[in-house]
């Protein structure tokens, strides 16, 4: 070897080694917790774990955390992701399989950046990066609520299904560097504190973007807050499309007021809309359970994030059922008029309307107006989920119709539905229909509703 | 809340979202109306409500507040309604006969809008179930009463 690479080597090969040593030190060390000094706890007042009992509704733990039929707070659930299936961790004071032995800085690092006791990073399936918002006064209270306020049961975690080496959790580390917002929720001083407050929930606590911000290609939400217009404009996930949550004329909230809002996240429905789909669920176990005022934050928070007009393009204004739909010999020659007559007209109202709060209308709906069918397929083959409000199940429930309609039959209905009353959506298409069937299945009518008293 | 049933009013103390079906058989113990599904898939409960068909296990009664609701115990105090039931009785449409006050009011319904109905009229309209079968008897019935051979008293 010459000595000119004797030189090279000399110094590429020490600082290739101080690199990778400093690569590895960063990937696995523990970020900072604002708890790190304190020590062992005194015991919670029993006011600290009714607080966190509370933050625990507004952040839904529960709603991944537990399955139909296991213990509340066990995990379990499954989660796919386009490289394998995750499941949700036991988060029950169990030392052995649970989150016992976790010290309340240990408790912060899973919640807020990710960080697991042992050091291993945590999929942004666990929304952290939302989390990171929760102020250190809400974190101490749910740490005294799991600790003292859950039952600990003894459940080991399934393994994920994602093959090495994919299943490397190291990378995690950079992608939070890009990524993952690190910071506590900050007030924008320009602001009023109900729209504070609304910001907190939504961005923090809520993690609505979680669900209704469309992400990228790393799997990042595109926007965390209010300052980015992607921030809750809607996206596609697990098979449901979840609707923009912002001004959107058509596609969003833009017709609802913030009284309408109020009442959808206080009672599970309104007249535009009654939740479906995976809303149900958290709607079941978390929004209900907000404060009104925590609900009226939202609503005024919600009714401040402008909406793309330009997307949405012409306004949507409710137009009447053709006259020929109603004739018994007319609709016979309109594709999926019939079946609409048929299956749908009775609940829905031939004019497409909905009956109240009580069954919503088809015209003029969100999932009538966006251009992805995933929402009105999927509800159409899987019926929803019981919304149990106040411990009183619904009268009115959307059934499956996977086995009574087939998949031509669907698209046909859906056709006629998003192309009525002023709705304008394109065909839907038999293959789309045919491919959500094999991923879905029927909506439960038992489900899970967190008792945590 | 009153509700206007079969020309009478009735003041029934339930919950605005409770199902017409729930009000007509449990409040006012007129069980003519059958509770099929509860989902309104099967026609069971079928009344007319404005002289349309509607299926009464998925109306809210406040939906119908103010209506003029028909069920089947004064289905036959409507002349086309009677002749629906004469004709019923002649083609001895019912087995069971658990589905057949549904049918009748959408039978009813049906000839009301259109009183010479086609096969494929039948067929568009005449979606109730009916687990003995009777689909035959039923079409059968409803052409009779479209060539109009089946008066009130026959
Ligand atoms: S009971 Fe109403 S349609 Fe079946
Ligand atoms: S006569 Fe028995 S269900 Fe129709």
């Amino acid at each position: 070897m010459t000595n000119r690479l004797k030189k090279i080597f000399a110094v590429v090969i020490p600082a290739s080694a101080v690199l990778a040593a400093g690569a590895a030190w960063f990937v696995t060390r523990l970020p900072a917790s604002s708890f790190e000094k304190t020590g062992s706890q005194e015991e919670p007042s029993a006011q600290l774990v009714a607080r966190g009992e509370y933050v625990s509704r507004l952040t839904d733990c529960v709603a991944c955390h537990s399955v139909p039929g296991g213990a509340a707070y066990t995990g379990g659930l499954k989660m796919v992701t386009p490289m394998g299936a995750i499941f949700a961790t036991n988060i029950t004071p169990d030392r052995e399989t649970g989150i016992g032995a976790y010290t309340l800085a240990d408790f912060d690092r899973a919640l807020r950046s990710g960080v697991a006791k042992d050091g291993h990073r945590l999929y942004p399936a666990m929304p952290y990066p939302s989390y990171a918002k929760l102020s250190d006064d809400d974190v101490k209270a749910l740490y005294a609520y799991f600790m003292k306020g859950v039952p600990a049961v003894h459940q080991e975690n399934r393994e994920s299904t994602i093959p090495w080496p994919l299943n490397m959790r190291w990378p995690l580390a950079f992608w939070n560097v890009v990524f993952a917002p690190s910071d506590v929720y900050r007030p924008d001083t320009s602001k009023d504190a109900q729209w504070n407050r609304g910001a907190y929930l939504v961005e923090g606590a809520g993690h609505c973007g979680a669900c209704h911000t469309p992400r990228s290609l790393a799997f990042n939400e595109k926007g965390t807050d209010s300052h980015s217009a992607a921030f809750v404009s809607g996206a596609l996930i697990d098979g449901w499309f979840a609707p923009s949550l912002r001004n959107d004329p058509n596609t969003g909230l833009g017709r609802w007021s913030e009284d309408d809002i109020f009442r959808f996240l206080k009672t599970g429905r309104n007249d535009h809309a009654v939740v479906f789909g995976s809303m149900t669920e958290a709607f079941n176990n978390s929004t209900q359970f907000f404060s009104d005022d925590d609900l009226r934050a939202v609503a005024h928070y919600l009714k401040s994030l402008p909406g793309n007009a330009q997307r949405d393009g012409t306004p949507w204004k409710y137009e009447p059922t053709q006259a020929a739909v109603v004739q018994p010999a007319g609709r016979q020659g309109i594709p999926g008029a019939q079946t609409y007559m048929a299956k749908c007209s009775f609940c829905h109202g031939t004019d497409g309307r909905g009956q109240g709060q009580w069954v919503p209308p088809l015209a003029g709906a969100a999932s009538s107006l966006v251009p992805d069918s995933s929402s009105s397929i999927n509800v159409t083959l899987n019926g929803s989920g019981r919304v149990v409000a106040a411990g009183v199940p619904d009268s009115y429930r959307m059934p499956s119709y996977r086995e009574q309609l087939s998949d031509g039959e669907i698209a046909d209905v859906l056709t006629f539905i998003r192309s009525s009353w002023g709705n304008r959506q394109p065909p839907v298409a038999k293959g789309d229909v045919k491919k959500l069937r094999e991923q879905t299945v029927p909506a439960s009518s038992s489900p899970v509703i967190l008792k945590t008293r | 809340m009153e509700l206007n049933i079969n020309g009478i009013q009735h003041h029934v103390d339930v919950e605005p979202d409770t199902p017409l079906l729930w009000a007509l058989r449990d409040d006012l113990a007129m069980t003519g109306t059958k509770y099929g599904c509860g989902l309104a898939q099967c026609g069971a409960c079928t009344v007319l409500v404005d002289g349309q068909a509607v299926r009464s296990c998925v109306t809210p009664v406040e939906k119908v507040a103010g209506a003029s609701i028909t069920t089947i115990e004064a289905i036959e105090q409507d002349d086309l309604g009677k002749r629906v039931v004469a004709a019923w009785v002649k083609h001895q449409v019912p087995q069971c006969g658990y589905c057949q006050s549904g049918q009748v009011m959408a039978a009813t319904s049906l000839l009301r809008q259109v009183p010479h109905p086609t096969d494929a009229d039948i067929d568009a309209a005449m979606v109730n179930l009916c687990r003995c079968g009777t689909y035959n008897a039923i079409r059968a019935a409803i052409h009779d009463l479209a060539s109009g051979s089946t008066d009130g008293g026959a």
